[in-house]
């Protein structure tokens, strides 16, 4: 189902109306960083609340370029400092159009030190990855990433071909050492389609589908579980790692907000010397 | 499945205009000397997509720089006018999504989005040309900067307007607001609020 123009016409004057309320001054130049800070304030309250987040000792390490090659496929590693503490990890990026990109929580079955993910972004930007500890902290992290338009550019495909095998899923291990966490790379077939990407050719904005769940338990214990949004990039990669204790085998379920649910389980690695 | 030889050609030149945007795309705050292809100026309006290589001048405006954009910007008394248009609000969002579109560009615009259009309607114009007015405070000497991104035909249009509408000192400013981040800080604006109820009345039949 597409969205007509006039549809099209109408939610834009939609996103006006939103945008029209809140009229301010005009920024004078240098008020950026104070602005930015603002942005950050309003949806930290939004998504924490009145939790205080704390700045001074971050637990995440972030790693992402200066600046991007391509805002639609910015490559982010996470690596957490005081693995056993964490519970959960927020990641935002503060001037998307849906600004939380992704929550992790992590179960039993993680070693949750590192995680890389592709991520879209928009416009130049503060990125903001929040820990969550197991007794309730919340500890952030920040930096700023030259990108933009990475959430309207279009696949350079029609619909159809960008959503041909769609849910398709696969799994590799890194070789297994004994009693060593378990490397994976996770690599889902989906477009992610952010609803701001215009088809070129029909003028139109292709509706969004976005993965919205995915849960990996090994051998039934949850391994994670990341709540997404269209911040992610199309044709999902996310590597994490496992405890070595588990048996049976990995399960990958993929949802989207279209409905979607594709489920599908790997053999774990054996361990060799 | 059977499809016509016109079907095939239209796919296989709609393929061709895809990979072109899409390298438009990829190309950022490229210069309109950078464009591969060499575009005349319409004769009048430009009524296609408006994402796509502009020509490298505009009849009766001064096409700007980033360099020449900031001593313009020094020299006091501009009018800028971003013509980006708003993305489009997602229909049938999930309860509770946090959806929080933001719009950055050079400190100090007025944002009209929409205006950049080549097919304006005959009400739609005259709220146009009223809020030029009244921003220039009738003053057809104001110097008035039109942009909106790299490659967008938006700005090209509405500073081709200016120019019918007796404007002397128009600007077009092609690099846009990817050219401006390279080199400035951006401010979040909000979409014009005049214009914005003028070309909703407007609008439609």
């Amino acid at each position: 189902m597409r969205m007509s123009h006039r549809a099209a016409a109408l939610s834009a004057g939609l996103f006006l109306a939103a945008l029209a309320a809140p009229v301010t001054a005009w920024a004078a130049a240098g008020d950026d960083a104070a602005e930015r800070d603002a942005r950050w304030k309003d949806l930290q309250q939004s998504i924490f609340g009145n939790r205080p987040v704390e700045t001074a000792k971050p637990l995440v390490r972030m790693d992402l370029p200066d600046r991007a090659n391509d805002a639609s496929l910015v490559p982010l590693t996470l690596t957490i400092a005081d693995k056993d503490r964490i519970k959960g990890l927020y990641l935002v990026i503060d001037d998307n159009p849906a600004p939380l990109a992704a929550h992790f929580t992590f179960g039993p079955a993680a070693d949750p030190e590192e995680l890389k993910l592709r991520v879209r972004v928009n416009t130049y930007t503060n990125v903001h990855a929040v820990a969550e500890t197991k007794d309730g902290a919340l500890v952030q992290t920040t930096q700023f990433v030259k990108a933009s338009g990475g959430c309207s550019a279009p696949m350079g495909m029609t619909d159809e071909e960008a959503m041909k095998g769609m849910g398709d899923m696969r799994l590799k291990f890194a070789d297994a050492a004994p009693g060593k966490p378990i490397a994976a790379t996770l690599m889902i077939r989906h477009p992610n389609f952010t609803g701001l990407q215009m088809n070129q050719v029909s003028r139109e904005y292709t509706p969004a589908r976005y993965i919205n769940r995915i849960s990996v338990t090994y051998g039934g214990k949850n391994v994670f579980v990341m709540e997404g949004d269209i911040s992610i990039s199309a044709n999902p990669v996310i590597n994490f790692a496992m405890l070595p204790e588990g048996k049976g085998p990995v399960t990958v379920v993929t949802q989207d907000n279209q409905g979607g649910r594709w489920e599908r389980s790997f053999d774990a690695p054996v361990a060799s010397n | 499945m059977h499809r016509s030889p016109a079907t095939e050609r239209l796919r296989g030149a709609a393929a061709a205009f895809l990979v072109a945007c899409l390298a438009a795309t990829f190309l950022t705050a490229a210069s309109p000397a950078d464009s591969p292809v060499d575009v005349p100026e319409p004769a009048g309006l430009w009524e296609g997509a408006l994402q796509g290589y502009t020509p490298k001048t505009l009849a009766g405006a001064t096409v700007l720089d980033g360099p020449q954009l900031d001593a313009l910007i020094a020299g006091g008394s501009v009018v800028l006018v971003d013509v980006s248009e708003a993305g489009p609000t997602p229909p049938n969002q999930p309860a509770g999504r946090l959806w929080r579109p933001i719009h950055r560009a050079i400190p100090g615009s007025i944002w009209l989005p929409g205006a950049g259009s080549g097919t304006l309607t005959p009400p739609e114009q005259a709220a146009l040309a009223d809020r030029i007015a009244a921003l220039t405070q009738g003053d057809r000497g104001r110097a008035i900067v039109t942009y909106c991104h790299p490659d967008c035909w938006g700005s090209w249009n509405l500073g081709k307007r200016l120019v019918g509408l007796g404007y002397r000192k128009v600007h077009w400013y092609p690099e846009g607001i990817e050219g401006w981040q390279e080199r400035h800080d951006t401010a979040a604006i909000h979409p014009d609020e005049t214009w914005t109820r003028r070309a909703q009345d407007g609008a439609g039949p």
